[in-house]
């Protein structure tokens, strides 16, 4: 267990709608971002003295722009000591969390940026090509991609292997697409916003069974960032900071069919000790932020966890109880399913999302009162299992 | 009509031992010769016990299937003229686990925890894929 919890908070929160941007270069996301996070944090911009921009997935030439310092200098940040790439896939918002609040704890640095921007809904070829391209990101060159692996069927390998092992069906990962929609046709800044049903997600084209064309995420432009600063200072700063409460987490496999259980990867043991650390449990958790990218893994996300038994959590994503006015409101933002996917993006916007909840200012789905929050998040061909629990008190 | 070439594998030189024995239909892996964890994909060394004393064996060939699925449309270009194809994990017998696919039976008719048999087909001159079918 590491010994995090109450030292760092976000204090500033930044995004663009989720979309297609052609007229706009990928800096512009990752700019507009951060400074509307530096201006919600309430510091001057010279106060920050630590960037982390995460990765850009297939612009070779912008993630350098990252990792050189490029932020930086746009921003016309005066006084940045260290500017510091932290990438790990769709992990990467959980990872830049931690990594900044050691940082914070130990010292290093007092106010840092974290920042996401890529342009994967208009910066890529489309079609037929993104699928060719997106099918060697993370998965094996000699041992998967010349036996036709791709992402379609690392999610269905998932629900297949699920499926037979808990009697769960098809209708209940369609409603946890449906689910993620309806948070979705509450905010803005989600591409996909118009209601749909479990019938329509089951009638669209089947890619590779038991995962039909609705119930994949697609790909979008994207930009967010955070601030992060110490627990004290947020307390000064900050009407409602959001402490980091806990983390925990576990790297399970490279190459995807190494993976020993694909219903479980190593979210049972990291939400233990990432709760335990946080001295919350389950029924404490306001908002579940849960790393969705296909229904499959926020089910198994969401019962791995604790929020339901094994089996048992696609009857609460049917009956209402992950939905807006649910018990357990679960992805609020649609998630990648339905606010878009953006590359490395999709785990930081659900961090972002988590903050805004806490924060109290996620307008028309603003869950009432919420104080603590858990969000998830996991790279490549979910190489790992992160677990962040965040609050605006310290239990 | 599927214009695209097969994928090769990109290999790892330390897994040309293992490409040389599917053209010769035979599925070698690694055994530590310190600690007997069998050991599949190849590695340079014992993924348990770090030991550079890795042999190769000649696997059963015999497994089942841990999970699967029925690829129809969005396939990558060059599995397009494939579809309907099977993408599985298999565990074999020996305990180590694979990404491949089952081949020689109707895609609706493969479940999980099938039994199966390795079978190689040739991808051109220089690779030879192991495949699955049902075990006989």
């Amino acid at each position: 267990m590491s010994s995090i919890k109450g030292k760092a908070a976000i204090i500033g929160i930044g995004e663009i709608p989720t979309g297609r941007h052609g007229d706009k270069a990928a800096i512009h996301f990752a700019v507009t971002s951060a400074r509307e996070a530096i201006q919600d944090a309430g510091i001057n911009k010279d106060e920050i003295d630590f960037v982390m921009p995460t990765g850009a997935l297939f612009n070779g030439q912008f993630n350098t722009d990252l990792v050189t310092c490029r932020v930086v200098e746009e921003l016309g940040l005066k006084n940045v000591k260290t500017n510091a790439q932290v990438f790990a896939g769709g992990a990467s918002g959980s990872c830049m969390v931690k990594t900044a609040a050691g940082l914070i704890s130990s010292g290093v640095a007092r106010n840092i940026l974290c920042v996401h921007a890529d342009k994967l809904g208009t910066g890529l070829a489309g079609g037929q090509a993104g699928i060719d391209l997106f099918s060697t990101a993370g998965i094996s060159g000699e041992w998967e991609v010349p036996f036709g692996q791709h992402y379609s069927t690392i999610a269905a390998l998932s629900m297949t292997r699920y499926m037979h092992e808990t009697g769960c069906t098809a209708e209940d990962m369609a409603a946890v697409c449906v689910s993620n929609r309806k948070w979705a046709e509450l905010n803005p800044n989600a591409f996909f916003r118009k209601p749909v049903t479990i019938e329509e997600i089951l009638a669209s084209k089947m890619l590779a069974t038991p995962l039909n064309a609705k119930m994949s995420n697609m790909l979008f432009d994207g930009g967010s960032a955070f601030v992060m600063t110490s627990a004290e200072r947020a307390r000064d700063l900050c009407p409602r900071p959001v402490y980091l409460l806990g983390e925990s987490s576990r790297v399970t496999h490279f190459v995807h069919s190494q993976e020993k259980d694909i219903t479980r990867f190593g979210w049972a043991e990291a939400g233990r000790e990432a709760f335990a650390e946080a001295g919350l449990t389950p029924a404490d958790i306001d908002v579940a932020e849960i790393y969705d990218s296909y229904p499959i893994y926020e089910l198994i996300t969401f019962e791995e966890l604790g929020f339901a038994e094994r089996g048992q959590g696609g009857r609460m994503f049917r009956n209402g109880d992950t939905w807006p006015g649910g018990k357990i409101p679960t992805t609020t933002n649609g998630g990648m399913l339905s606010q878009g996917h953006t590359g490395a993006g999709g785990g930081v916007a659900l961090v972002v999302e988590a903050a805004r909840q806490l924060m109290g200012k996620a307008g028309d789905r603003q869950v009432p009162g919420a104080r603590f929050a858990v969000e998830t998040g996991t790279g490549g061909t979910y190489m790992d299992s992160q677990v962040t629990i965040f609050g605006t008190e310290i239990p | 009509m599927n214009t695209h070439s097969k994928i090769r594998p990109i290999v790892n030189p330390c897994a040309q031992p293992f490409w040389d024995a599917t053209r010769e239909d035979k599925l070698l892996i690694q055994q530590c010769e310190k600690c007997k964890t069998h050991i599949f994909y190849p590695r340079l060394f014992c993924t348990e016990c770090h030991s550079d004393r890795l042999g190769w064996v000649e696997a059963s060939g015999r497994g089942v299937v841990y999970s699967y699925t029925v690829v129809h449309n969005n396939s990558p270009s060059a599995f397009l003229a494939d579809v309907p194809y099977v993408v599985a994990i298999v565990r074999l017998d020996e305990g180590v686990q694979m990404c491949t696919n089952i081949v020689d039976c109707d895609p609706a008719a493969v479940r999980c925890d099938m039994p199966v048999q390795v079978v190689f087909e040739a991808l051109d001159s220089e690779f030879t894929l192991p495949k699955f079918k049902p075990a006989q």
